[in-house]
C-alpha cells in the first residue's frame, strides 16, 4: 500500500463483508481474505500430504510451505530465528505449553495482571495444586497497568510474569517493555499474551526483550484454530516437552526416547498444515496493508466513536477516555440496560455485530461487580461510515430506551 | 419471563417442523420452570426475544422500540392473554368444525377458517328484523312429511326452491333420511326469498301439486330444474308428472295458498331463521348446508334423549 491505505479497497478481499453487516467483533475473530482462503484450498486441492515423515515430492512441498510460513511469522514478530516460532492451535495452547513446561515447583510464584483472559488465568490457577503461588497485580482504575504495584509484588520467588499485551476487554496495551525490564532485573521470565496485540501492532520481540509471546492466527486474518508461541531459543531448548508423541522425537526404545530439536519438539502429531500455510499468507497480507496503517485505521475509528459517544452521559466505557489508549476496542454500557440486550438490538436494527458479556475475563468483571459490557472491536477493513452508523444507533437507544 | 409461557407453545408447534425450534421449545420449558421457582431464566431466552423484537422495531421507530422495551412485561402479559384466548377459540373452532361443519357452531353462518369459502354455511339471506323472542317452530299437522310419518324425530327445513344453498342441502338431507330410515322424517316449509327468481311462485306450485297428492315428485323436480326455472316450466313439470292441468292452473291463478306460504315464512322468522336453508331438529337450529356429520351429531344426541 505505497499510495496510502484504503479500507474500501481492502474490503473487496473479504467475502463475508459483501453481506449486509457491520462486523464489529474483530477481537473475537477476524474475517478472512480471499488470498488466505485460496491458499488453504490450494493445499487441499494440490498437495494435501504429510510434512516431515515422508520424503516424496508432495511431502516436501508441504514441508517447504510450512517453513515459508514459519519465516513469515518470524518476521511479523521480528524473532531472531525460525526455531523460535512454535505452531499451536491458539493462544490458549501456547500459554498452557509454557505454564506446564518451564518447571514450576512448589513455592514458585507467578504474577499475572488483574485483567487476564481465562486463557491466561486458568493455566496458572490450575498449578496451585502443586504448591505454586499466583499473585494478581492490581491495575489502575482506568484499566491501565500499574508498574509500581508490580514492582512491589515481584520477589525473588517470582519465576514468571504472565500478562496480557493488549486487553480484549478495554483495548489497553500494557507496558511490556517496562515489565520485562523489571522482571529480568529480578531474574524472572515474562510471557505476553499477544492475542489482541499482534493483529494490529508492530510487535518486536527483540526490542521488547519478552521471553514468550503467545498469539492466535484467527484474530489476524488467519484460519481458525491456528496459533503461535514465540519463545527465546535458549529457553525453549531448556524447557520440558508438553504434548508428546509423533514428530516430537527422533528415536524411541521401549524404555527411552530422544527428543527432537526445536521447533518440532513442541509440535506433536500431524499439524494443521493447511492452517499453518494459510496463516503464513495472512502475514503476507498484513504486511502488504502495513501494521502501521492497521493501527492508524483502528485508532481513527475508535476516536470517532469515542468523541461522539462519550458526550452521552448514559454511556459508560471501560478503560481510559482517550481512544488512543484503547486500540480498536470500544467497550461500553448504557445506563440501566443489560449489555446482551443492547448487542441484540444493534444486531436487529442495523446488523451491527458486537459481542456482549464478560469476554472471557469474568474475574475482572466479577471483582468490580460489573455485569459485562458491549464490545465493539474494529479492524482495518471497517469504515468511518460504519462507525457513524454505529454511533447513530447507540445514540438512538440511549435516547429512546 | 411471561414470554416463556408464550414462547413455549409457539416453539413447540414450530418444533414439529424444525430442530432449531425444538431446541428453543426446550429452552422455553426451562425458562418456564425457572419462572415457577422465581429465578431468572438462565438462557436469557426471554431477554433475547425482547431485544430482537425491539431491535427490529427500532428500524422504523426508535421511540416505539424504546416504549416497547420499557413496557415489555405488560405487553407480553397482554400478548399471553391474547394467545390463551385465541388458543381457546381455535380449539373451540376446531371442535365445532369437526362436529358441526362450522367453527362457530351449527347455528352460525359466519366465517370459518377451515371452510374459507363457507361452503357449509352459506344461506340465502333475507332482510328480517331480528326478533326478540325465539319460538321454535313445531311440526305442522296436515303439511306433508317426507319419510316415515311415525318417525321419532322430524327435521323441519325452511327452504326455498329457487335458492342454490337449499338445493345444495338436498343430497345431504337425503343421506340423513336414508341413514335414519324410519326414525327421522322431514317437513319442508317454504321460506321464500323475494329477490330470488320465482321463489314464491315455486312454493305456490308445490302446494298446488300437494293438492293433487303429488307433492314429493313436484318438490324433487323443482330442485332438479332449479337453474333453468321459468314460469311456463312450472306448468310443464305439472304436466310431466301427470297432474290434472285445469285444476293445477286454477290453483295457481287463485293464489289460494298465499296465507299458508306466508305463515310458513313467519314461523321461520319467529324461529330465528335468517335465510335458507335452515333446519330445526327439535330445538337445535342448523343454518346452511352443513355436512352430514353435523346432522348426525345432533340427531344421535336427540335420539338418546
Ligand atoms: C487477550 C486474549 N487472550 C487470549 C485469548 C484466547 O485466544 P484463543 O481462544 O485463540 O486461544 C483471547 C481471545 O479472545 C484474547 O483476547
Amino acid at each position: 500500500m505505497i499510495f496510502g491505505f484504503d479500507a474500501n479497497k481492502a474490503r473487496k478481499d473479504f467475502p463475508v463483508l459483501s453481506k449486509d453487516i457491520i462486523y464489529f467483533d474483530n477481537a473475537c475473530m477476524s474475517l478472512k481474505p480471499l488470498q488466505v482462503i485460496e491458499r488453504i484450498n490450494e493445499y487441499y486441492k494440490e498437495y494435501s500430504a504429510c510434512a516431515g515423515r515422508s520424503a516424496h515430492k508432495l511431502a516436501s512441498r508441504v514441508e517447504n510451505e510450512v517453513a515459508k510460513s514459519r519465516e513469515e511469522l518470524r518476521k511479523i514478530v521480528n524473532a531472531k530465528k525460525q526455531e523460535e516460532i512454535i505452531f499451536t492451535r491458539n493462544t490458549t495452547e501456547g500459554i498452557n505449553l509454557v505454564a506446564n513446561s518451564i518447571g514450576l515447583r512448589k513455592g514458585d510464584e507467578v504474577i499475572i495482571s488483574d485483567k487476564e483472559h481465562n486463557s491466561n488465568l486458568l493455566p496458572w490457577l490450575k498449578l496451585r495444586k502443586n504448591g505454586m503461588i499466583v499473585k494478581i497485580c492490581p491495575g489502575n482504575s482506568d484499566g491501565t497497568f500499574n508498574l509500581e504495584n508490580f514492582e512491589k509484588l515481584i520477589s525473588k520467588k517470582t519465576k514468571i510474569v504472565s500478562v496480557v499485551f493488549t486487553s480484549n476487554v478495554d483495548g489497553v496495551t500494557n507496558p511490556i517493555k517496562g515489565i520485562c525490564k523489571i522482571a529480568h532485573d529480578n531474574g524472572s521470565l515474562v510471557l505476553a499474551d499477544g492475542a489482541q496485540a499482534v493483529p494490529s501492532h508492530e510487535v518486536d520481540v527483540g526490542g521488547l526483550d519478552v521471553d514468550f509471546l503467545a498469539f492466535s492466527g484467527h484474530k489476524m486474518l488467519g484460519p481458525t484454530g491456528t496459533g503461535v508461541l514465540y519463545g527465546k531459543k535458549k529457553l525453549l531448548e531448556k524447557m520440558d516437552q508438553f504434548i508428546i508423541g509423533g514428530e516430537t522425537v527422533t528415536n524411541t526404545n521401549y524404555d527411552s526416547y530422544e527428543m527432537e530439536e526445536l521447533p518440532m519438539k513442541f509440535e506433536a502429531g500431524l499439524q494443521d498444515y493447511a492452517g499453518i500455510i494459510g496463516l503464513g499468507e495472512a502475514c503476507r497480507y498484513l504486511k502488504r496493508v502495513g501494521l502501521g496503517s492497521i493501527k492508524k485505521q483502528e485508532l481513527k475509528l475508535n476516536a470517532l466513536i469515542s468523541r461522539e459517544l462519550l458526550k452521552n452521559e448514559k454511556i459508560r466505557i471501560l478503560g481510559p477516555g482517550d481512544a488512543g489508549q484503547r486500540s480498536g476496542i470500544f467497550s461500553f454500557n448504557i445506563k440501566g440496560m443489560n449489555p446482551h440486550n443492547v448487542s441484540k438490538i444493534l444486531e436487529n436494527s442495523r446488523n451491527i455485530l458486537t459481542r456482549s458479556g464478560m469476554h472471557c475475563v469474568h474475574s475482572w468483571f466479577n471483582s468490580r461487580k460489573i455485569g459485562g459490557s458491549v464490545r465493539a472491536s474494529m479492524y482495518f477493513y471497517n469504515t468511518e461510515e460504519e462507525a457513524e452508523i454505529f454511533v447513530g444507533e447507540v445514540q438512538k437507544i440511549c435516547k429512546a430506551f | 419471563m411471561v414470554l416463556c409461557i408464550v414462547a413455549l407453545p409457539v416453539f413447540a408447534i414450530l418444533g414439529i417442523f424444525s430442530l432449531r425450534y425444538r431446541k428453543l421449545a426446550v429452552e422455553s420449558l426451562h425458562c418456564l420452570f425457572r419462572t415457577a421457582i422465581f429465578r431468572p431464566c438462565r438462557s436469557g431466552l426471554d431477554e433475547n426475544i425482547k431485544s430482537s423484537i425491539t431491535g427490529k422495531v427500532m428500524k422504523y421507530s426508535p421511540k416505539a422500540a424504546g416504549a416497547m422495551y420499557r413496557h415489555y412485561r405488560i405487553l407480553s402479559l397482554l400478548f399471553l392473554i391474547v394467545l390463551l384466548l385465541s388458543a381457546y377459540w381455535t380449539a373451540a373452532g376446531v371442535y365445532n368444525y369437526w362436529k358441526y361443519g362450522n367453527c362457530n357452531g351449527p347455528e352460525e353462518t359466519g366465517f370459518c377458517m377451515f371452510d374459507p369459502a363457507g361452503e357449509n354455511s352459506r344461506i340465502s339471506e333475507t332482510d328480517v328484523d331480528s326478533i326478540t323472542q325465539v319460538v321454535i317452530p313445531k311440526v305442522e299437522n296436515g303439511d306433508p312429511l317426507i319419510g316415515n310419518p311415525n318417525a321419532e324425530i322430524t327435521i323441519i327445513e325452511f327452504g326455498c326452491y329457487a335458492c342454490p344453498f337449499t338445493k345444495k342441502a338436498e343430497p345431504i338431507i337425503n343421506e340423513v333420511l336414508e341413514h335414519y330410515k324410519g326414525k327421522v322424517n322431514l317437513q319442508f316449509r317454504t321460506f321464500y326469498i323475494p329477490n330470488h327468481n320465482l321463489s314464491y311462485t315455486s312454493a305456490l306450485a308445490a302446494n298446488c301439486a300437494m293438492e293433487q297428492g303429488k307433492y314429493l315428485e313436484y318438490h324433487k323436480k323443482l330442485f332438479e330444474m332449479q337453474e333453468s326455472m321459468a314460469k311456463d316450466k312450472l306448468f310443464a313439470i305439472a304436466d310431466s308428472i301427470g297432474l290434472e292441468q285445469k285444476n293445477f292452473t286454477l290453483c295457481m291463478e287463485s293464489n289460494r295458498y298465499r296465507q299458508e306460504i306466508d305463515s310458513d315464512s313467519l314461523a321461520g322468522i319467529h324461529g330465528g331463521v335468517r335465510g335458507t336453508p335452515t333446519f330445526f331438529i327439535n330445538s337445535q337450529r342448523i343454518a346452511g348446508p352443513k355436512p352430514f356429520r353435523t346432522f348426525k351429531t345432533i340427531i344421535d344426541s336427540e335420539l338418546k334423549k
